[in-house]
């Protein structure tokens, strides 16, 4: 018998959330900030001052918002609860590019911006790489 | 469920008693024969289910009604009084006195 089952708890006490604590994941913002990105285009593309196309527009332009929101909370709830001192340590631009993306959910939702939505899209990949790295 | 003996182990599952215990953390819990006081740490059975221990903070005591709240400064990332209400001072079966787990976190808890 290894010492380590020796002096293992054999009774969990839990410490839980009814949404299941320490289940974080970065999908979430990346599928939002993929949707800004979609909007963005199609907000972009619609022409025309036919109501059916008004339509499109207006709602394109608040679903943009919407996910742009999305993107920012589940930012930072990764910023705030998943991540910790030791991965600051080892990813020590990890406040800035969370601090940096946040700004950028904030810029989507002020402006229609093609460049922006891509470099939001680029924040939130490198933060999900971080993510994925902490996780090995 | 109640621990046969005086002192025994937990581990902590879950994040809700962040920034006090971390997932994965090793208690040493002594068995609570007293009732339990506000600011306490508490292992007790889930109102819930009977079979399963929680650990919380007791935040208020009355009479056989007690409040036990997660540390964790969000409360979404705490199920607690907040939801089940209060539990019974009975349903109280220890409290944590040392951390023994991580070795560089070990220590008293409080």
């Amino acid at each position: 018998m290894n010492p380590r089952s020796l002096i293992a708890p054999r009774l969990v006490a839990h410490a839980h959330c009814d949404i299941p604590c320490g289940i974080y994941d970065p999908t979430a913002a990346k599928v939002a900030a993929d949707t800004v990105a979609k909007m963005v285009e199609k907000i972009a593309g619609s022409t025309g001052g036919e109501e059916a196309s008004r339509n499109t527009f207006i709602r394109s332009v608040a679903v943009k918002e919407e996910h742009a929101q999305i993107c920012k909370k589940e930012l930072l709830i990764l910023w705030t609860d998943y991540f910790k001192p030791e991965h600051l340590e080892k990813y020590p631009k990890l406040h800035d590019t969370f601090w940096k993306a946040a700004k950028l959910c904030s810029k989507n939702k002020q402006n229609v911006d093609a460049q922006a939505a891509a470099d939001l899209q680029a924040a939130v990949k490198e933060i999900a790489e971080i993510f994925w790295a902490t996780k090995k | 469920m109640r621990p046969a003996t005086l002192l025994f182990r937990v581990a902590v599952a879950g994040r809700s008693m962040e920034p006090t215990f971390e997932d994965g953390d090793w208690l040493l819990v002594r068995q609570l024969r007293r009732p339990p006081r506000a600011g306490e740490l508490v292992v007790a059975t889930d109102p819930r289910e009977p079979a399963r221990l929680l650990v919380k903070r007791v935040r208020s005591v009355t009479g056989d009604r007690v409040i036990v709240e997660g540390d964790h400064p969000d409360p979404a990332r705490s199920t607690d009084s907040r939801q089940f209400g209060p539990i019974a001072a009975a349903a109280i079966v220890g409290r944590p006195l040392l951390r023994y787990a991580p070795l560089h976190r070990f220590g008293l808890v409080r």
